[in-house]
């Protein structure tokens, strides 16, 4: 293990790479790569960032067969010690330990890297990753910035390497499902004409993350590594330590609730509707967590334009609430409403009351082929203040066929693995997943300005 | 027919009443134990069949089964737990304390009765835990339940009073 730290900040890494070569697009965004070798040949993996999320992707990859655990590289020494003894519990194999990640890509050899670290270093990392000649997983948000997430689109194209964005949900089989059976194919929405999403998370969850500080990193590592980005004055090693853990709420260091949960489902809106917004309209408040620099709860409205129609999307993101029914992405159409999340508990799927004869039979036979699940019929609430010329009949309730026999992000990873094989496309490459994404990062800038965002070319190209 | 073959004839009936008795209230608590032990298991995910045939995104559905276990133990269900601790009469280590015995107790006493150890202990201490219960029931308003643990304890009494007639038990002697 090599404990030297390498001279290479951030800044000049981002200033060296791709930052000034930004537009060039050289080769096409190879979606599917080269052949790795025999299928049977395994994929040499390492890790950058050994934190939770990384816990997240290891126990959803350890069932993939065809995987060699080769490599990690974190800052701190806690972490590294948790993933290392993970792997060699698990395959009995003792990977290499790094605290840089440039050091491991320059020592090992990786076929492919699994990124995830706070969000400033997303771009970073991928783009270092991939120039060492290997394909990247890279977790979601792409970056803090939206120059950082061109930059990873540049890189994929200039390398030919794979980048897989991680939108878990896209390779999700049940959010594959709704979209190709329920919504394209038997079109039960009818005209989709508004999308509702929210992620509402409690107070509880939303406080502050601490830890012991003898396994912190020290202050000059943390400078080095650019935990100090964009703050004002010199900061104490308490307030290094600080933005380490809780990085999330850092302007410099990420994109705040909107793009830490938020990102995820207004990717499934862009996806869904396979198109871009045409313009935004937002509002928050640090209305709780008054000292914090990102808002805690954001409200944004998006427009989109589609072959069906106009499309009104609104989404929320609260941290001082878990009311309201968990988190889901409802698209609401003239004949359905289909509330899904990667929940199975939150979703559901609804048909409209008063639908004519032949949608209620079209549903029906939906249900007969195993497409739809029937729950129940629509219940009136009843009760002495039910005024009947106010309300519409209830809808009646259907859910999924099934569900999912793997965790999460399992079926993502799988893809990404399959894709280094070539028996695969990936689901979410970085130039798709800059699409979805480009709109998110006007978000905090609409809601700080108060003003409406027409989108143009300008806001949204990859 | 003597009176002596009629006092004959009369005590098995009794003894064989007594016996029935012995058996219901037995197995009844036996299997209430047990039940306390079981959960549902998911042993299998198999694809889900549209069209009759297995679908192509890797849907699933889970094939539960039940299975007993000590961790699936729980004494009082979930559904009443929560309605009992909303109760001021029920102090919570109260209900803890009974939620961790109840299971284990109807069992114990359930091979006791069945097999005839102590009979008569027995049947009182079952006729002890079934009024635990209606009590708990009486706070919560559930008045069948109320009704179904007192035939319970008219049948516990009926077992009492033919208890000088158990002839089948292992430890008649208490």
């Amino acid at each position: 293990m090599n404990f030297d730290l390498p001279s290479l900040s951030r800044r000049e890494f981002l200033s060296k790479s791709t930052l000034g070569a930004g537009l060039v697009l050289g080769a096409p965004s190879i979606l599917k790569a080269k052949e790795a070798g025999a299928p049977a040949d395994d994929i040499r993996v390492g890790f950058i960032g050994c934190g939770k999320q990384h816990e997240v992707l290891f126990n959803a990859m350890v069932n993939i067969p065809g995987i060699r655990y080769v490599a990690a590289a974190d800052i701190m020494k806690d972490r590294l010690g948790r993933t290392f003894g993970a792997i060699k519990s698990r395959f009995d194999t003792n990977i290499k330990r790094y605290y840089d990640a440039e050091e491991m890509l320059e020592k090992e050899e990786l076929d492919a890297v699994f990124v995830a670290t706070p969000d400033f270093w997303h771009a970073p990392h991928t783009i270092m990753a991939l120039e060492a000649g290997c394909h990247v997983y890279c977790e979601k948000m792409m970056s803090d910035t939206l120059e950082g997430a061109r930059s990873m689109v540049a890189a994929m194209d200039r390398t030919g390497k794979l980048c897989q964005i991680g939108h878990q949900r896209r390779s999700n089989p049940r959010y594959l499902f709704t979209l190709e059976e329920l919504i394209k194919k038997n079109k039960i929405c009818g005209q989709i004409i508004n999308i509702n999403g929210q992620w509402n998370r409690a107070l509880s969850s939303s406080q502050d993350i601490a830890a012991k500080p003898d396994i912190l990193p020290k202050a000059d590592v943390l400078r080095k590594y650019g935990f100090n980005t964009g703050a004002d004055h010199e900061l104490s090693l308490e307030e290094l330590r600080h933005r380490f853990l809780n990085w999330r709420f850092y302007k410099s260091l990420s994109g705040g609730p909107i793009s830490d949960l938020g990102a995820h489902q207004i990717d499934i809106f862009n996806w869904y509707l396979g198109v871009q917004p045409t313009s935004l309209m937002a509002s928050g408040g640090r209305s709780y967590f008054k000292d914090r620099e990102h808002f805690d709860n954001v409200m944004c409205v998006f427009d989109y334009d589609t072959p069906e129609g106009n499309v009104r999307a609104f989404y929320q993101v609260l941290t001082t609430t878990s009311s309201g029914g968990g988190y889901y992405e409802s698209f609401m159409g003239t004949e359905g409403t289909i509330n899904i999340s990667e929940r199975e508990a939150f979703t559901k799927i609804y048909k409209e009351s008063g639908t004519t004869d032949a949608v209620s039979d079209q549903w029906d036979k939906l249900v007969a082929r195993g497409v739809l699940k029937k729950v129940a019929a629509g219940q009136a609430a009843g009760g002495a203040d039910a005024i009947a010329s106010y309300e519409s009949a209830p809808p009646d309730e259907y859910s999924l066929p099934g569900g999912l026999s793997k965790q999460p992000h399992t079926n993502h990873i799988e893809n990404f693995i399959a894709s280094i094989r070539g028996k695969a496309t990936l689901n979410c490459d970085a130039r798709h997943a800059l699409e979805s994404e480009a709109p998110i990062y006007w978000v905090n800038p609409a809601a700080e300005s108060k003003e409406t965002i027409i989108f143009t070319d300008e806001h949204l190209h990859t | 027919m003597s009176s002596q073959e009629n006092s004959c004839s009369n005590d098995l009936g009794l003894s064989l009443g007594m016996l029935s008795l012995r058996i219901w209230l037995g197995l009844r608590a036996i299997q209430t134990g047990l039940e306390k032990f079981a959960g549902i298991k998911k042993i299998e995910y198999v694809p889900v069949e549209i069209d009759g045939a297995p679908n192509v995104y890797e849907l699933t559905r889970s094939i539960e089964v039940k299975a007993y276990g000590l961790s699936y133990y729980k004494g009082v269900p979930a559904a009443l737990e929560d309605k009992f601790k909303a109760e001021p009469l029920i102090p919570d280590f109260f209900l803890a304390i009974y939620d961790k015995i109840l299971g284990p107790s109807l069992l114990l006493l359930g091979i006791t009765i069945l097999l005839g150890i102590a009979t008569r202990i027995s049947l009182f201490a079952m006729g002890l835990v079934y009024t635990s219960l209606t009590i708990g029931l009486i706070l919560i308003k559930q008045d069948a339940g109320v009704a179904w643990l007192g035939i319970h304890i008219i049948m516990v009494a009926m077992a009492l009073v033919l208890a000088k007639h158990d002839k089948f038990a292992i430890l008649n002697k208490w």
